[in-house]
C-alpha cells in the first residue's frame, strides 16, 4: 500500500483560543474511501481545508503523495490544488453563469489545458456521472443531486489523487444522497481516487472502507 | 498560450456579463454618456477647426511662402546663393525666386512697398493674373502694381496704365547725408485682386532694385511656390531646417491650430468630468458583483485559480463594460453632433460672423475615426482602471472564509 495523506501533530487554533484541530495524526492510503464523521464544530472542515492547501495549520506537518506541504509557499499550494486535489462542497458549488459542461471544464482553464482536451475530458466526465444530456444546462436548471454530480465531475477533471468532499450530500434527500454516494464509490473503485468525505450521517459511514471521527479537534480512536 | 488564456477568460466573463445584462448595460451607459460628451465636444472643436482652416485656404494663397533670414544661436543666417539653391531643391517646391524688399515713396509722398523679383519668378511663383497689361521685361525700369496700390495711385496721383511713376529713392552721399534721387518706372501691368499682401505691392525687376540699392549680392527673402496645399507644412519644415524663417498664409492656420488645440483640450476636459460619474458607477457595480459572488470566488480559488486568475476574470468583465460603454458612447456622440449640426449651427455661424460664412455649407462638427477610437480607448481604459480595486479585493479574499460565509 502507498500512503497518500499523512499528518503529524497537526494543530489549528483560531485567535489563540478556539482550538479547531488538536494533534491530528492521520495516515491514509491511496485509493481509500473514507468517511470523516464528527459533531458540528469538531474541526472536519478545518481539516479538509488544510489537507487541500486552502488553510494553513498553526503547527504540524502534512504530507501529500510523499511531499511535505510548505504552507508559506502560495504557489505550491495553488499547484497542489490544481494537480492533486479535487474539492466538492455542500451546495451552491457551481458557477451559476456557466453551463454544466463549462463548469466541469472550469478548473482546466487555470491549468493550461487546450480547448479540445478540456471539452473532451468534461464531456467524458459528464457521461460518467450520468449527465451526458445535460451538458448545456445551467445550474439553476438542474436539481440539487444533478448539481452535485456536476460538482463530482468537476472535481475529477484535473485527474486528482484525492477528492475532498465537505458534506456533499448534506442538502439532498435520502434517495439522491445514496445515489451520489454510490457514484463516488464507483469513481473510487474505477479510478482508484482517494476520497475523504465529510458527513453527519453515521449510516453512510458503514458504506465506506473506514471512518475517521473527530471530537473537539482530535481523532477519536 | 497567454493569448489562449486571455480568450478563455473573456469567454467565461462574457457569461458573467450576459447573466447581468441590465446591470451591465446601465453601468456601461454611465461611462457611455461621458464618452459621448467627450466625442461630441471634440467633434465640434475639430469641425470648427476644419472649417476655419478651409476658410483660410479659401481666402488666401496658402501655397505661397517666403523664406527670410533668421537669427540662430546668435548668428544671422543670410539668404545666400547657396541657400537659394537649397530652398529650390526642397521637395514639393514647384518654383522659387529670390527677392529684395524695398520701401520707396512717390514724388508726392505716397508710400510704396516694393518687391524686386525676376520676371520669371513673378510668373512661376506669384502666378498672377493681370487685370491690365503684362509682366515686366527683364532689367528694365518697369513696374507691376498690385490691385489696391494701383487704385490708390490712380485716385491720388492720377497714375494710369502706361504712365510713368516718379519715385524718390533715398541714397546717402559721401558725407552720409540723405539724397533723394528721382527714378521713373513705367507702369506695365496691374494685377487682379488677390486678397493677399500682393494687393499692396509694387513689383519691379530684382536687378534694378539691387542696382538702386547699390548692393548686388544681398537678398531679403526667397518666395516659394509649393505644389500642393497638403505639402505646405512639410516645405515650411524644410525651410526651418535650413536655418531660415518661413512666413505666409500658413501661419494663420498655425495660429488657428494653436488656439483650437487649447479650446478642444479645455472642452474635452470639462466634458470628461462626466466620466468620473461613469467610473464611480463601474466601481460600485463591480464591488457589488464581487460581494455577491464571494462564495463563488472562494470556490474558484479552491478549484485552482490563483489570485492573478481572479483579477483577470474580473478585469475581463470590466473590459466588456468598457467595450459596450465605448460603442454606446461613440453612437451617442455621433447622435449628439447630429443635434449640434441641426439645431446649433445657425446660432454658431451667427456668432462667428461673415468671415466664416463658409461654415454654412458643411457640417459644423467633424467626426473622425481617431475621435471614435479615442472614445473607445477612454471607455475601455477607464473601465479596466475602475475594475482594479474590486478585482484586487476579490483576489485578496481568503477562500476558506469566502466559502464559509459567502452568499
Ligand atoms: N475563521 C474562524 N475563526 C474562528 N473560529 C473558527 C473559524 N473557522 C472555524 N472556527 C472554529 O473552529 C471549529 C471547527 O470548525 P469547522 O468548521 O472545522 O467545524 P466542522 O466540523 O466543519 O463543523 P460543521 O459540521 O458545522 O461544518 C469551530 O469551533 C469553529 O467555530
Ligand atoms: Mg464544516
Amino acid at each position: 500500500m502507498e500512503t497518500i495523506i499523512e499528518t503529524r501533530h497537526l494543530n489549528k487554533a483560531y485567535n489563540d483560543r478556539v482550538i479547531a484541530l488538536a494533534d491530528v495524526n492521520l495516515t491514509i492510503e491511496k485509493g481509500e474511501f473514507i468517511a470523516l464523521l464528527g459533531r458540528s464544530g469538531s474541526g472536519k472542515s478545518t481539516l479538509l481545508n488544510i489537507l487541500g492547501g486552502l488553510d494553513a495549520p498553526t503547527s504540524g506537518e502534512v504530507r501529500i503523495d510523499g511531499k511535505n506541504i510548505d504552507f508559506s509557499d502560495r504557489k505550491s499550494l495553488i499547484t497542489l490544488r490544481r494537480e492533486s486535489i479535487g474539492f466538492i462542497f455542500q451546495s451552491f458549488n457551481l458557477i451559476p453563469a456557466l453551463t454544466a459542461q463549462e463548469n466541469v471544464e472550469y478548473p482546466l482553464l487555470f491549468n493550461y489545458h487546450d480547448r479540445t482536451t478540456r471539452r473532451e475530458r468534461a464531456a467524458d466526465l459528464l457521461l460518467l456521472v450520468g449527465l451526458g444530456d445535460r451538458a448545456h444546462h445551467y445550474p439553476r436548471e438542474m436539481s440539487g443531486g444533478e448539481q452535485q454530480r456536476v460538482a463530482i465531475a468537476r472535481a475529477l477533471v484535473g485527474d486528482p489523487l484525492i477528492i475532498l468532499a465537505d458534506e456533499p450530500t448534506g442538502n439532498l434527500d435520502s434517495k439522491t444522497r445514496d445515489e451520489i454516494f454510490s457514484l463516488m464509490r464507483q469513481v473510487n473503485r474505477e479510478r482508484d481516487t482517494t476520497f475523504l468525505i465529510v458527513t453527519h450521517e453515521r449510516e453512510l459511514g458503514k458504506r465506506t472502507d473506514r471512518t475517521i471521527e473527530l471530537l473537539d479537534g482530535s481523532v477519536v480512536t | 498560450m497567454i493569448l489562449g488564456k486571455l480568450i478563455d477568460y473573456l469567454k467565461v466573463s462574457a457569461h458573467q456579463v450576459a447573466r447581468k445584462r441590465t446591470r451591465v448595460f446601465l453601468t456601461a451607459l454611465g461611462i457611455a454618456i461621458g464618452v459621448a460628451a467627450v466625442v461630441g465636444t471634440v467633434a465640434l472643436g475639430e469641425g470648427v477647426r476644419y472649417q476655419a482652416v478651409e476658410a483660410i485656404k479659401d481666402q488666401s494663397d496658402l501655397t505661397l511662402i517666403e523664406a527670410t533670414a533668421d537669427i540662430r544661436e546668435g548668428a544671422i543666417q543670410f539668404i545666400t546663393p547657396a541657400k537659394i539653391d537649397e530652398l529650390g531643391a526642397i521637395s514639393h517646391v514647384e518654383a522659387s525666386s529670390a527677392v529684395v524688399r524695398e520701401a520707396y515713396t512717390t514724388k508726392r509722398q505716397t508710400y510704396l512697398e516694393v518687391v524686386g523679383i525676376d520676371p520669371g519668378g513673378i510668373e512661376g511663383v506669384i502666378q498672377p493674373e493681370f487685370l491690365r497689361g503684362e509682366n515686366l521685361e527683364p532689367g528694365s525700369r518697369q513696374a507691376v502694381l498690385g490691385h489696391d496700390v494701383a487704385e490708390t495711385l490712380q485716385r491720388y496721383e492720377g497714375v494710369r496704365f502706361g504712365d510713368t511713376i516718379p519715385i524718390l529713392v533715398r541714397r546717402y552721399d559721401d558725407d552720409g547725408m540723405p539724397v533723394d534721387e528721382e527714378v521713373q518706372f513705367t507702369l506695365v501691368g496691374v494685377l487682379q485682386e488677390r486678397d493677399d499682401a500682393f494687393d499692396q505691392v509694387m513689383l519691379i525687376d530684382r536687378g534694378v532694385a539691387q542696382g538702386l540699392r547699390g548692393d548686388e549680392t544681398a537678398f531679403d527673402g526667397v518666395l516659394i511656390r509649393v505644389d500642393q496645399p497638403e505639402e505646405v507644412f512639410g516645405v515650411v519644415d524644410g525651410v526651418k531646417d535650413l536655418g531660415l524663417t518661413a512666413k505666409g498664409a500658413f501661419q494663420q492656420i498655425e495660429s488657428v491650430n494653436r488656439l483650437m488645440d487649447v479650446v478642444v483640450l479645455i472642452l474635452a476636459f470639462f466634458a470628461g468630468v462626466s466620466l468620473i460619474v461613469g467610473v464611480l458607477m463601474i466601481v460600485n457595480t463591480m464591488v457589488t458583483s464581487v460581494f455577491e459572488r464571494t462564495r463563488e470566488i472562494g470556490i474558484t480559488m479552491a478549484i485552482g485559480a490563483s489570485p492573478a486568475d481572479v483579477i483577470y476574470l474580473i478585469l475581463a468583465e470590466c473590459f466588456y463594460i468598457g467595450l459596450i460603454g465605448g460603442v454606446l458612447g461613440d453612437l451617442l456622440g455621433i447622435a449628439f453632433t447630429g443635434v449640434i449640426n441641426t439645431f446649433g449651427k445657425a446660432f454658431i455661424i451667427a456668432q462667428l460672423g461673415d468671415t466664416f460664412s463658409t461654415f454654412a455649407e458643411g457640417d459644423i462638427t467633424l467626426i473622425t475615426p481617431e475621435i471614435l477610437a479615442i472614445g473607445m480607448v477612454i471607455a475601455i481604459v477607464l473601465s479596466l482602471a475602475s475594475g482594479l480595486y474590486p478585482a484586487l479585493k476579490a483576489a485578496h479574499l481568503n477562500p476558506v472564509t469566502a466559502i464559509r460565509t459567502g452568499v
